[in-house]
């Protein structure tokens, strides 16, 4: 109503919008296009587009947090469905919500207890007789502990689209006389899809970027754009490359987004 | 003529090409209850909210009590509203809802207290000071928002549609209960509905709005009796519709043949509209019967039964009958002159009511030589 | 037949909690080992406790980041509150969706590129690295979460209640303290409580952004796994995790009474995002 009030209590969150929001971002971009003495130029792209390693590096990481999703999505969906027909749902997605309040460096310290060569998965394994195995620093920990944390959001998003649905469509879709797995099929998993997509976004692009369990648990033998951001930024100091690095998990991130966006609804369901 | 508490000069409402309201004049006197009356879309609202201070008019004057108060906030405005949907305080009791516009005042606490307890009175709700908004029915709710709104002694009380969220025996008890608390109080109340069983019922005066534009105003009987054009008589109660031709003053020619009327001030042969009242129509002896009709279909409605049938020339009919009818049957239809409402095409509000003064007079001279 | 299925669902259900949890309780388990690792439990022993509270350092790093928590989380609430009113205050929609999309920006952002970023951006103004640092990164962080969670608030909110509350004669901080806080408020608690979790949860933006003087808990268990086991890390996760409970069972309260009028959309409402 008051134009020059409403202006100025927003004052520092439009302040906040540019110096942390629009500014960093600028910056980056600004220093991938810069070497190590500030100058421009367009080394630091020529440099991660003919190198072997970097190519490499990024099929890896894309690779890895492929294949993340995959296993949360899959043990995730179910758990989403059965939860979501539970008397006191709300209840048991506080208990997902629950383990993510814990700090993921804990988390991850766990399993370097429940890895390590007289930890309890090897005494369990040489207990059977199959055991010991190297566990720390392999593809599988990473994956377990990458997959381990991410579940509850791949959870979250689902369980959300799963419980907004109308119960009615069910029973209509039996009324009409679709089976149990017709229903799931035909009519469940397509309205619910929107918190699949949410959620393949929530584990995607955060298993990119994942350094500190690549570094904890994975031993630097998966490097992911994570790690490598990392690397050059606190490690060799070569902000310029690391940048770049930056800017090509941003674009990674945009194509994930734009992959997963969702096109039926065109800003009329999003009340938001 | 007293000075009007609300006049509307020329007032228009648009949103950059939407022009939601044309160029309004009206006059509210105080006291009365009035109720703006129209389909969605009407802009009944929009007046009310240009009255409130929600709204700014894009062109023309409001004025209150002859002071110009476009400008005036809603909270400096001695005009209170009940809203549609109650937009009671969710966050507060009945208490702290009805006291809301005292507190806000710095009113005495006593004060707050004794005005809140001798509201809920005037509402029923004596009381119901420590309820919870959300533990009262639609009804209770709809007392609450007009406690709430008469507890800052408005010089006039605004209610958006605040019946149409109830059920049909609340609504009617709501109806009287409201227009005696309006008679109670003496100040003035404008009402906005939709519904004009409610308008007839409630109000001293009504405006009829369509597309932007009051198209009639008049006490119930005279908007009921004598619609000015096909939206009002269409909007407002039952209606048979019939283009005709008038011959000459006080006779009429449609479905084919010439009747015997109480209007005039028409050019000779004019073509017009005529308006008949289901109610008004009789079903008699085919002789006795001013047109001939055949039975088409009925329903029972209870206190009555409405018939539909069709004449020769195969204009259909709505007709409200005591006696249920036969279907299929030729019955004849009988009206009396003045059941015949003639509206010309496209008559302003001025020349018709001019019109209608003269011929009211005269229609009563008529039914003097008869 | 549908007995049957049920139970196959529950075992399932059970299963995936047990996964969640075993890491978590397999922690606080070997807290109490006499021994130093986490494996072979020898006997009960508070030893690792008295260790970890006789650490100082590590006293230290705990304070700093509940004060870090505690001071990012109020301001970003309060930033964030303002923001969230300034765009339901936005009548034009576009205008209003590019404030959303710009708003969510650092909700969707990795972790490493905000870190990154916010590197960048304060070695460029010549912030000195270290508490300030991290607090300025924590409030930029929190402030989304913030409006995202008084946002819905507000949107649910009837207009009408605004204009009622002028109507009666209230002016704009009327309407404002009286009926649109009031109103916001769960939301407002629920954003400030998120913004909390977030700034204790957060590793990496911190990890980029602390200099060398200045640690929190996340950073300082990082480099104390990369040595190896070390049991006073596993009683501090015990404290966490207690921690946890105690702010989810608030914040459970903070829900519950939000949705005491309109149940639906609880869970919806807790925005999924490291």
């Amino acid at each position: 109503m008051n134009r020059n009030r409403t202006f100025s209590y927003t004052i520092p969150y439009y302040l906040w919008l540019g110096l942390f929001v629009i500014a960093p971002v600028i910056l980056l971009v600004i220093q991938s296009f810069g070497n190590l003495s500030g100058h421009f130029t367009l080394n630091n792209y020529a440099t991660y587009f003919s190198s072997g390693t970097y190519l490499r590096m990024t099929f890896n990481s894309v690779f890895f947090a492929f294949i993340v999703t995959g296993i949360t999505l899959l043990i995730s969906y179910p758990m989403a469905y059965i939860m979501s027909r539970l008397k006191h749902a709300q209840f048991w997605l506080l208990l997902v919500i629950l383990p993510t309040w814990v700090n993921l460096l804990l988390k991850a310290y766990a399993f370097i207890g429940l890895f390590s060569k007289t930890g309890t998965v090897n005494n369990f394994l040489t207990l059977i007789g199959v055991g010991p195995h190297q566990l720390m620093f392999t593809n599988l920990s990473f994956l377990i502990v990458a997959a381990y944390i991410e579940i509850p959001f791949m959870i979250m998003p689902i369980f959300n689209s799963l419980i907004e649905l109308d119960k009615s469509y069910i029973n209509a879709a039996r009324d009409l006389g679709a089976t149990s797995w017709q229903t799931l099929t035909k009519v469940i998993f397509p309205m619910s899809m929107g918190g699949v997509k949410a959620g393949i976004q929530a584990v995607f692009i955060p298993t990119l970027s994942l350094f500190m369990i690549t570094r904890l648990i994975g031993g630097n033998r998966v490097i992911t754009l994570g790690t490598a951001i990392e690397e050059h930024f606190l490690v060799t100091q070569n902000w310029g490359m690391g940048s770049t690095i930056g800017v090509i998990l941003i674009v990674a991130m945009g194509l994930t987004m734009f992959l997963t966006r969702d096109r039926k609804k065109k800003g009329a369901r999003h009340g938001k | 003529m007293a000075q009007p508490i609300i006049e509307f000069k020329n007032v228009a409402k648009q949103y950059d090409d939407n022009i939601v309201l044309k160029s309004v004049d009206l006059e509210i006197e105080a006291g009365k209850f009035y109720t703006l009356l129209g389909p969605s879309g009407s802009g009944k609202t929009t007046i009310l909210r240009l009255i409130a201070g929600f709204l700014e008019a894009t062109s023309g004057d409001i004025l209150f009590e002859g002071q110009r108060i476009n400008d005036l906030p809603p909270e400096k405005r001695r005009v209170n509203t009940v809203f549609q949907n109650y937009a009671l305080f969710p966050n507060m009791n009945v208490f702290d809802n009805v006291a809301f516009g005292m507190s806000i005042k710095g009113k005495k606490k006593s004060d707050i207290k004794a005005k809140v307890a001798e509201m809920l009175t005037l509402v029923k709700l004596k009381g119901y000071e420590d309820r919870e908004i959300s533990e009262l029915s639609g009804g209770q709710q709809q007392r609450v928002a007009i406690a709430r709104a008469l507890a800052n002694d408005p010089e006039v009380l605004l209610l958006d549609e605040p019946l149409s969220a109830l059920d049909y025996k609340l609504r009617k008890d709501m109806q009287y209960e409201l227009r005696e608390i309006q008679k109670r109080l003496g100040i003035t109340f404008i009402f906005v509905t939709h519904d004009q069983e409610e308008a007839l019922a409630m109000s001293d005066w009504i405006f009829v709005t369509n597309e932007g534009e009051i198209v009639q105003n008049g006490t119930p009987v005279d908007i009921y009796d004598a619609p000015i054009n096909h939206f009002v008589a269409d909007f407002i109660g039952e209606s048979n519709i019939l283009s005709g031709v008038m011959r000459q003053d006080y006779l009429v020619s449609f479905a084919g043949k010439e009747f015997e009327n109480v209007d005039g001030g028409m050019r000779p042969n004019e073509p017009v509209e005529v308006v008949l009242r289901p109610e008004d129509l009789d079903l008699v002896s085919v002789d006795d019967g001013k047109l001939v009709v055949t039975i088409d279909y009925q329903s029972f409605r209870g206190d009555y039964y409405e018939i539909t049938a069709h004449d020769d020339d195969q204009n259909y009919w709505k007709i409200q009958a005591t006696n249920p009818a036969v279907t299929g049957e030729r019955r004849g239809l009988f009206f009396d002159p003045e059941d015949i409402h003639i509206m010309r095409l496209d008559e302003s509000e001025e020349d018709f009511d001019a019109r209608m003064e003269e011929y009211e007079d005269s229609e009563e001279d008529v039914q003097h030589e008869s | 037949m549908a007995n049957k299925s049920k139970k196959w669902s529950n075992i399932y259900l059970i299963f995936v909690f047990i996964l969640m949890y075993a890491p978590i309780f397999y922690l606080i388990f070997y807290s109490f080992n006499k021994g130093d690792f986490m494996a072979d439990f020898s006997g009960f022993s508070w030893r690792h406790y008295i260790d970890m509270f006789a650490d100082t350092r590590l006293m230290q790093i705990l304070v700093n980041t509940f004060i870090v928590a505690l001071l990012s989380a109020l301001i970003a609430t309060l930033i964030g509150l303002f923001g969230a009113l300034g765009i339901y205050n936005t009548k034009q929609n576009n205008t209003k969706n590019i404030l959303l999309s710009l708003n969510n920006i650092l909700m969707v952002s990795p972790d490493v590129i905000i870190g990154a970023s916010f590197l960048i951006f304060f070695t460029m103004v010549g912030l000195k690295l270290g508490f300030g640092s991290v607090v300025l990164a924590h409030i930029a962080f929190s402030i989304p979460i913030v409006v995202l969670m008084v946002l819905p608030k507000l949107n649910e909110m009837n207009p009408a209640l605004v204009d009622a509350a002028r109507d009666l004669g209230a002016n704009n901080y009327q309407v404002l303290s009286r009926v649109i806080l009031p109103y916001a408020w769960p939301g407002i608690l629920s954003g400030f409580f998120m913004a909390i979790t977030y700034s204790l949860d957060d590793f990496a933006v911190t990890f980029f952004v602390t200099g060398n003087g200045f640690s929190t808990l996340s950073v300082e268990i990082y480099s104390r796994a990369r040595q190896g086991i070390d049991l006073s890390i596993n009683a501090l996760s015990a404290l966490m995790f207690l921690l946890s409970l105690i702010l989810v069972i608030i914040y459970y309260f903070i829900s519950n009474y939000s949705s005491k009028g309109s149940k639906k959309k609880r869970g919806a409402r807790m925005v999924v995002h490291q």
